[in-house]
């Protein structure tokens, strides 16, 4: 490095403190309506990482065989949404499965909290998303995605069905509008102030 | 002369062997003008470069080493939301630039705003994983800022308020 060239004034101007990431979790099952939550509020469309995992397949017991090993990709949606020059807020869509224990596990660290997003006809799909919110402590919500402006069970009915505690929003929003997606994160941040309140 | 020598000083003890190779300087990288003849060059005058048979560098393609399932200690503390920026204050002598694989150029060139791990990989089409170990490899050959000590969890009051603030902003 020369620094004679590059005096300390001008380092600090050219490599200015990068804005500070938060982000959400969009989960829930396949086809629900993630990656329409994330694109319905993000300042750009929805775009894609994948990672790979290797996992090792059946015969590891068996000292004769080869243990095989598969690699699978596993992509997510994702969007962010400028809050302001030292603040951006991403949402992370999680993959469907459940059994990418690893991608979740680095998924939710330091996340400010979840919104489990259930189609109202699959309620199944989400216990995956909500037990894992459960166990690893993070603040969640449960968003029932109302396409035509029709559900198939009410709200009371989801809750029972999916067995959440009694504490965690259970609403309804639309996946497409933008104010609906807000208000359904705005939901989620009261959880996870509640959640900061509860601990001091 | 060393190799060490013409590129204006030895890297620090035990750098050299951090950096995976196709990082490493080499004495002949694309653009560089002879020093010694013109006064235009770009590298310092000195003498001449040393002959290939000199160098204790690899000279010949080099090999893109990025093992599958690679994840050492300077890749886990980056998440997907990790910010990186460029470095401006690095060396940006055209003969260092191309010693950078395409992909490392253009993670360094995206960083000019700051970009999130999870946006580099997605606009470049690399996966995960490989985006993190570029992104480190890049870190330790100074070329860009890794900020993963930015936000404390557990969360305090004052940044989830802004962040509520920010989004009843919207319309």
């Amino acid at each position: 490095m020369d620094f004679a060239r590059y005096p300390d004034q001008r380092a600090a101007v050219r490599n200015p403190k990068p804005p500070v990431p938060v982000k959400i979790l969009i989960a829930g099952g396949f086809g629900v309506g993630k990656t329409t939550t994330v694109g319905a509020i993000s300042d750009f469309e929805p775009l894609t990482t994948e990672a790979e995992m290797t996992e090792a397949g059946i015969g590891i017991d068996d000292p004769g065989a080869r243990s095989e090993k598969h690699t699978t990709t596993v992509a997510m949606d994702f969007g962010c949404l400028t809050i302001d020059e030292t603040l951006k807020l991403y949402l992370f869509g999680t993959p469907g499965q459940a059994r990418f224990s690893f991608i979740w596990d680095d998924l939710a660290r330091g996340a400010l909290g979840a919104v489990v997003v259930v189609d109202s006809g699959r309620l199944d799909d989400c216990y995956p998303a909500v037990d894992y919110f459960e166990h690893a402590k993070l603040p969640f919500i449960v968003a029932v995605n109302a396409f035509d402006g029709r559900l198939a069970h009410d709200l009371a009915e989801v809750r029972w069905a999916l067995a959440v505690n009694e504490q965690v929003p259970v609403v309804r929003f639309d996946a497409r509008d933008r104010i609906s997606v807000r208000d359904t994160l705005i939901v989620l941040l009261q959880q996870a102030l509640e959640r900061v309140g509860a601990r001091q | 002369m060393g190799a060490d020598e013409y590129y204006g000083g030895a890297p620090r003890p035990g750098q050299a062997a951090r950096l995976p190779p196709y990082l490493q300087p080499r004495p002949y990288g694309g653009g560089h003008h002879v020093a010694g003849s013109s006064s235009g060059g770009r590298v310092p005058a000195g003498p001449a470069p040393p002959s290939p048979a000199a160098t204790p560098f690899p000279t010949g393609p080099r090999p893109f080493v990025v093992t599958r399932g690679r994840v050492g200690d300077d890749v886990s503390d980056i998440s997907l939301e990790t910010q990186v920026t460029t470095n401006w204050e690095a060396e940006t002598g055209y003969g260092v630039w191309v010693t950078l694989g395409p992909e490392s150029r253009a993670i360094v060139a995206m960083c000019g705003t700051s970009v999130s791990v999870a946006e580099i990989s997605a606009r470049l089409g690399l996966h995960l994983g490989v985006t993190k170990v570029l992104v480190s490899d890049l870190h330790a050959a100074g070329r860009v800022f890794v900020h993963t000590e930015d936000v404390s969890t557990p969360f305090s009051t004052e940044i989830i308020l802004r962040v509520m603030h920010g989004l009843r902003a919207i319309s």
